[in-house]
């Protein structure tokens, strides 16, 4: 584990772009309550659970008009 | 001159005659109303002058030169404003125009100048927001403000107030009205009583064909109607009114619907002399009396019938 | 030309404002850095997996297995998601009417195609170089760079591979109606290719190598040589496409 936390530097840009993706998805999710499929509770569940895919499928399929 | 002459068009959908022999044209400065019911065929003679579906047979020509299909240098004339305008929802007015305005070729200024002169008429020049969170008649609004945008020589209007509220309807048709002097507009629809608003020539399509054509006040009066309407206050008045043997050499049919009666004939005033004449001498008085002027809606039930 | 530069615009502002852009830079970025960090980290979590006592011996990761997990990455996870991305850009303007009003202004249908190819092929290069700059960052950082023979070979050759599945999403947009169409169309076009894989005498013009054979190309496994033909085929099929779409949209009534 401690070779692990060496790495750690590394390892925050990722989870920073992540989180990014996922909280710009959210921000979305909870302002624009117009989804083409599916409801609100069913996209934050997929946006912040389902890493990287989650956002991008959201904001392809599930966006509605603005 | 004519803006727009159509000849001998026809449009075939598979074995489906949408359009036949259809041949008409519209002069400079009028507002043109071209009526008909769903589905009469009003938006696919439209797209064919568009140049966006392509004729059977027949020929448009717009300012004098020829629509061909896929081709797009007509368009150049045309400002057309679609049933349902639909624009990029994540733009905002000014960009919209702005987008139109570059790929027409204007130069900046002109687009800067033309795009608030334009949101102004149409009163969209204080919406700063996404076209996305517009409502429908905003967004028909500014329909016609992108429409205008390259200063037209005709402007089409597809069922431009079919949608809307009451409001809304009102404000197009002003818009309409004003830009009358400056472009000339065709526009089709099924709501008569915007074409007897602001139209003066009408064409009237129906089953594939004009029905009927002209100016407004022509087509009225070339269908005088032959109608007189009269209301007694009783039954017996009435009855005491439609014994009179005068009336039977005039008369070619009575609709009775209680006390009113509308008379049909040849010739109202012959009928008229020998009503007055009638009511006077036998002491009738009528509440109401009048000669039914012939509207667009029953000269549009005739033609369909 | 105004026309085309005025359209290109617009679809920059379309990916920039719908997110597209977003989303393909998040992704390729970090597609990139999780390259060389699979790479570095994945012994040493199978070391600490494993039971005590049993003894294998794992190989210390080189500069290798993190361009491996690019090729691996970029092709199956990047080049699906560009894909997913864009296949709705025909769609989506044909579903919702919005190319009407363009069209009767004058705008030329094959600006049209042509416009929304540069777009998405400058987003393409953008998120690609990100993610390539990234990988070859830490890569340089963690190893020596000894053993990676062609790498600007490789790199150039997926990024075409990519554009090619742009011309075939551009084609396949004016072929169907909506995205999931599109989808599969391109879906199927990758498949086909796998499928032509089969035949060696194929094997040899196949543009699939472009994605699938860059690991071969940095062991010298396989040759500049190789990539020669695919390269050329991959140049004309992207013509080729972009050529038909053009062709049918022009045909298309909408």
């Amino acid at each position: 584990m401690e070779e692990l936390i060496e790495y750690l530097p590394f390892l925050i840009p990722i989870v920073i772009i992540e989180m990014a993706l996922a909280i710009t998805a959210l921000v979305h999710v909870l302002r624009h309550p117009n989804y083409r499929v599916g409801n609100k509770l069913m996209w934050i569940l997929i946006v912040l659970f389902i890493q990287i895919v989650g956002p991008v499928v959201y904001f392809v399929f599930g966006r509605g008009e603005e | 001159m004519d803006i727009l002459s159509v000849e001998h068009l026809s449009k075939n959908f598979g074995a489906n005659k949408i359009i036949e022999d259809l041949t008409f044209s519209v002069q400079e400065h009028s507002i043109f109303g071209f009526i008909g019911q769903n589905g009469a065929g009003k938006t696919t003679t439209m797209k064919m002058v568009l140049g966006l579906l392509k004729p059977t047979s027949g020929n448009i020509t717009v300012c004098g030169e020829h629509v061909t299909y896929g081709e797009t240098k007509t368009n150049k004339y045309i400002g057309y404003l679609p049933d349902i305008p639909e624009f990029y929802g994540y733009m905002k007015p000014y960009e919209y125009l702005k987008l139109c305005g570059e790929i027409t070729g204007l130069s900046s200024e002109k687009i800067k100048s033309k795009s608030e002169e334009l949101l102004t008429l149409v009163d969209l020049d204080k919406a700063n927001k996404k076209i996305g969170g517009f409502s429908r008649g905003m967004k028909q609004r500014l329909g016609i403000a992108q429409a205008l945008l390259n200063e037209p020589k005709l402007l089409i209007c597809d069922e431009p107030t079919s949608a809307l509220d009451p409001i809304g309807r009102k404000e197009i048709l002003d818009i309409l009205y004003q830009v009358k002097g400056k472009t000339t507009v065709v526009f089709s629809t099924h709501i008569l009583s915007d074409v007897e608003r602001i139209c003066d020539h009408i064409a009237l399509l129906h089953g594939g064909k004009i029905a009927l054509s002209g100016t407004l006040s022509d087509v009225k009066s070339k269908h005088k109607q032959d109608g007189l309407l009269i209301e007694f206050a009783s039954q017996t008045d009435t009855r005491a009114f439609l014994d009179a043997p005068q009336l039977v050499p005039y008369i070619t049919n009575v609709e009775q619907n209680n006390t009113r009666l509308i008379l049909h004939t040849q010739d109202v005033q012959k009928l008229e002399v020998a009503v007055i004449a009638i009511i006077s001498e036998r002491h009738l008085l009528p509440i109401k009396f009048e000669v039914l002027e012939p509207t667009l809606e029953s000269l549009f039930m005739e033609v369909v019938k | 030309m105004k026309a085309y530069i005025a359209f290109t615009k617009k679809e920059f502002c379309e990916n920039l404002r719908t997110y597209k852009l977003f989303i393909m830079l998040c992704v390729f970025l970090l597609l990139g850095l999780m390259n060389p960090i699979t790479a570095k980290i994945t012994p040493q979590l199978l070391k600490s997996l494993m039971p005590e006592g049993m003894n294998i011996t794992i190989m210390e990761p080189t500069a290798l297995d993190s361009w491996a997990q690019f090729f691996k990455n970029v092709p199956q996870m990047g080049l699906s998601v560009l894909v997913i991305v864009f296949s709705g850009i025909m769609a989506n303007e044909f579903s919702r009417g919005t190319l009407i009003n363009m069209l009767t202004k004058g705008l030329s249908r094959k600006v049209v195609i042509l416009s929304k190819f540069t777009m998405t092929t400058i987003i393409w290069t953008l998120s690609y170089a990100l993610c390539f700059a990234a990988t070859y960052a830490y890569t340089i950082y963690f190893w020596s760079s000894e053993g990676v023979s062609n790498i600007l070979l490789s790199v150039f050759s997926l990024w075409l591979f990519g554009i090619l599945l742009l011309a075939i999403i551009l084609l396949g947009g004016v072929l169907f109606k909506n995205n999931y169409g599109v989808l599969l169309f391109t879906g199927g076009f990758v498949v086909a290719l796998m499928l032509l894989n089969l035949s060696s005498t194929i094997q040899k013009y196949n543009p699939i190598t472009l994605a699938s054979s860059n690991m071969a190309l940095l062991t010298n496994n396989m040759f500049v040589s190789d990539f020669t033909m695919p390269i050329v085929i991959c140049v004309i099929t992207i013509i080729a496409s972009i050529g038909s779409a053009i062709m049918i949209f022009n045909k298309k009534q909408i």
